[in-house]
């Protein structure tokens, strides 16, 4: 039994999570360091409870603290969404063993998959392919670089380095010659230690020309493990997703059937529970290698819901809370494209930005997602990641799902902090991404020497108009005024009624 | 009426002409409607509608999905930009300092090596130079904006 949960998380997720609770007729419980204070998050649950401390080590990854909030707050679950502590097997050692209700796998599963290396092995003996590569169990940063340089000569270039606690593209590099490859460890390692305190490194051939597409599965305490199909997320910029979307353009009925059966004996294979995601390399030759589980729910999840028809949050409350699945046999419909929305400057090698969302104007219509944790009026800070929104659409074909996706762009705005909200609206009109024949390095490929945006003179023109006659007619004296409704030009009576009850 | 913004190029003026509740700039036209946005017409007609923030001396502009930010030069104001600064694009942590003062440098060269947001930030040399001076050290921590080293074109 689950009956009230806690949100171990912020932002956009948190928001995902604190909702689907809210459906499901659960109470919840929200954390948040004092400077998310008047995050939306805060608002959508029951009860919020500051964390105490500064940094993010402090507050979102103090396992302790947030225990005891779960036991004041009398909490039964806790959903742990992405990043943080979500793939700690330690946290979900010490929540389970406070008798609350971890909402994943088991620590032994989440330890198995987190550590990269430790996953290669299991992988490998469940039968399912993995990049051919070594494992490098060093921690001595000497003893590391000669190991490194030794495997380099088996492995071959170019190779790609990646972090053993790695995740989100931190602590991995791609090496494409001997002369990089100290450095180019060094930095991996140096990264590794900083984000996870973890310096293990080890050496993968690096695939080029390979689609990134995974695999959603779902497994309950009832026996069953299923997969949801794939997601295709090939368009990453410094090995960050960008572009996602449910099916890949290029998938077959026997290969989808293929990766899926992969998939479930992956999860099998350390007794999955929950959502989880396998991540594959699909090469050009149609060969398919296993590169990581996320034992947790995932950013693009949104995708998978969309063609499947699949709660996956809801699943993974349901299945915590010891229930058997929902889902029947796997339908898939349509067509769903993700783009993650950053406070970042596309045209200056995708700087991370600041600044206050002076406009914040999502799309709508049909087949229009919007998940998000900011709104109108908030801050972009440094303080967390620079994700702003996730914004999804659905179609009945991958055609249509793309000019959804345009038009939907065209119509987001956001004043006063820089986004890639242009960048994501020139990607769609590439050809690469228009055929669906993306790989791991079209971005890379596309834009060698960054990104610009290309303005039509006579755009650019009205837009230098606006601002004069703005600056001229006085626009930022009134515009908020008279977009908040009540406080705007109001009524004469309405006015006088307040002023004389 | 007359202003000037800032670009890449140097300034750019602006002058634009009142004719009663309407602009006009050569010939287009705009009309601020009460919720503050502005109905733009074309030369050919057509209809758009532009929406405006301003922050600081910033005017953001969203027109035809796409955004400028477009920052006002007051009147009477002199430029200050001296070229040649490097500054810190985020608030960070300096992670490593890749040259030396007096050292020659190619348009491409890694300077200096940041963290910030944790990710790494290269700052790169935009053009052929020596290098004359390096105000922070590795550990450093350094606010937006600060100059970081100092290039002088060779």
């Amino acid at each position: 039994m689950v009956s009230k949960v806690l949100v171990a998380n912020r932002g956009e997720i948190a928001c995902r999570i604190l909702r689907a609770c809210h459906e499901a007729g659960l109470a919840t419980v929200a954390i948040y360091a004092q400077n998310d204070a008047d995050s939306m998050f805060i608002e959508l649950a029951d009860e919020a409870v500051l964390l105490t401390g500064n940094t993010i080590g402090e507050t979102y990854l103090d396992q302790q603290q947030i225990l005891s909030i779960a036991n004041q707050t009398g909490a039964d679950a806790i959903h742990p969404g992405f990043g943080f502590l979500s793939e700690r097997a330690d946290f979900a050692r010490a929540v389970t063993q406070a008798k609350i209700q971890w909402v994943g796998p088991s620590p032994e599963a989440i330890e198995k998959m987190g550590d990269k290396m430790t996953a290669r092995i299991t992988m490998r003996a469940a039968g399912v392919p993995v990049i051919p590569g070594e494992e490098i169990e060093h921690e001595d940063e000497t003893d590391a670089l000669e190991a490194i340089e030794s495997a380099s000569h088996r492995v071959g270039y170019p190779m790609l380095l990646k972090a053993s606690s790695g995740g989100g593209g931190k602590g991995m590099r791609a090496v494409h010659s001997p002369e990089q490859l100290i450095e180019a460890a060094m930095g991996a390692r140096r990264e590794a230690i900083a984000a996870f305190g973890d310096g293990r490194v080890y050496v993968e051939r690096l695939l080029t020309g390979s689609k990134h597409v995974e695999i959603q599965v779902l497994a309950d305490r009832h026996g069953r493990t299923i997969h949801l199909g794939e997601r295709e997320c090939s368009v990453q910029r410094r090995h960050q997703k960008v572009f996602e979307e449910a099916p890949c353009a290029t998938m077959t009925p026997e290969l989808r059937e293929a990766m899926g059966q992969a998939a479930v004996a992956a999860a099998e294979a350390v007794d999955y529970e929950g959502a989880g995601t396998v991540e594959f390399l699909l090469a050009p030759s149609g060969e398919f290698f296993f590169l990581e589980m996320n034992t947790r729910i995932q950013v693009e999840h949104p995708v998978t819901e969309l063609v499947t028809g699949v709660d996956l949050v809801r699943e993974q409350l349901r299945i915590a809370a010891g229930e058997p699945m929902s889902c029947g046999p796997l339908m898939m419909r349509g067509h769903a494209i993700e783009v993650r929305l950053y406070a970042e400057d596309a045209a200056n090698n995708f700087l991370p930005a600041i600044g206050p969302l002076a406009v914040f104007r999502p799309p709508e219509g049909p087949g229009v997602r919007l998940d998000t944790g900011v709104r109108e009026g908030d801050e972009v800070t440094p303080n967390y990641d620079p994700m702003l929104a996730k914004l999804i659409v659905w179609a009945p074909s991958r055609d249509e799902a793309l000019q959804r996706m345009r038009r939907a762009l065209d119509e987001f705005i956001v004043l006063g902090t820089t986004t890639n909200i242009r960048f994501l609206r020139e990607l769609c009109d590439e050809a690469e991404v228009i055929s669906g024949r993306t790989d791991t390095t079209t971005i890379d490929r596309l834009w060698p020497h960054g990104w610009t945006p290309s303005v039509p003179r006579s755009i650019e023109d009205a837009a230098l108009m606006a601002a004069a006659v703005g600056e001229s007619a006085g626009l930022h004296r009134t515009q908020h005024q008279a977009s908040k409704g009540p406080e705007g030009p109001a009524s004469p009576f309405s006015t006088l009624n307040r002023r004389f009850p | 009426m007359h202003h000037q913004f800032k670009s890449p190029e140097g300034p750019i003026e602006v002058t634009i002409a009142r004719d009663g509740g309407v602009w006009r700039l050569g010939d287009i036209e705009a009309n601020p409607m009460a919720d503050g946005r502005l109905r733009m017409v074309g030369p050919d007609g057509s209809v758009n509608f532009a929406h405006l923030a301003k922050v600081g001396d910033v005017w953001w502009v969203h027109h035809q999905g796409h955004t400028f930010k477009l920052e006002r030069i007051e009147p009477g104001a002199t430029d200050t930009d001296d070229g040649g600064g490097l500054t810190a694009p985020m608030p960070g942590k300096v992670l490593q300092v890749l040259v030396e003062v007096g050292q020659s440098v190619e348009a491409g060269t890694t300077l200096m090596v940041l963290e910030a947001m944790k990710m790494e930030h290269r700052i790169v040399a935009a053009s052929d130079g020596i290098v004359t001076a390096v105000h922070f050290n590795a550990d450093d921590q350094v606010e937006q904006g600060v100059e970081l080293l100092s290039l002088e074109d060779s």
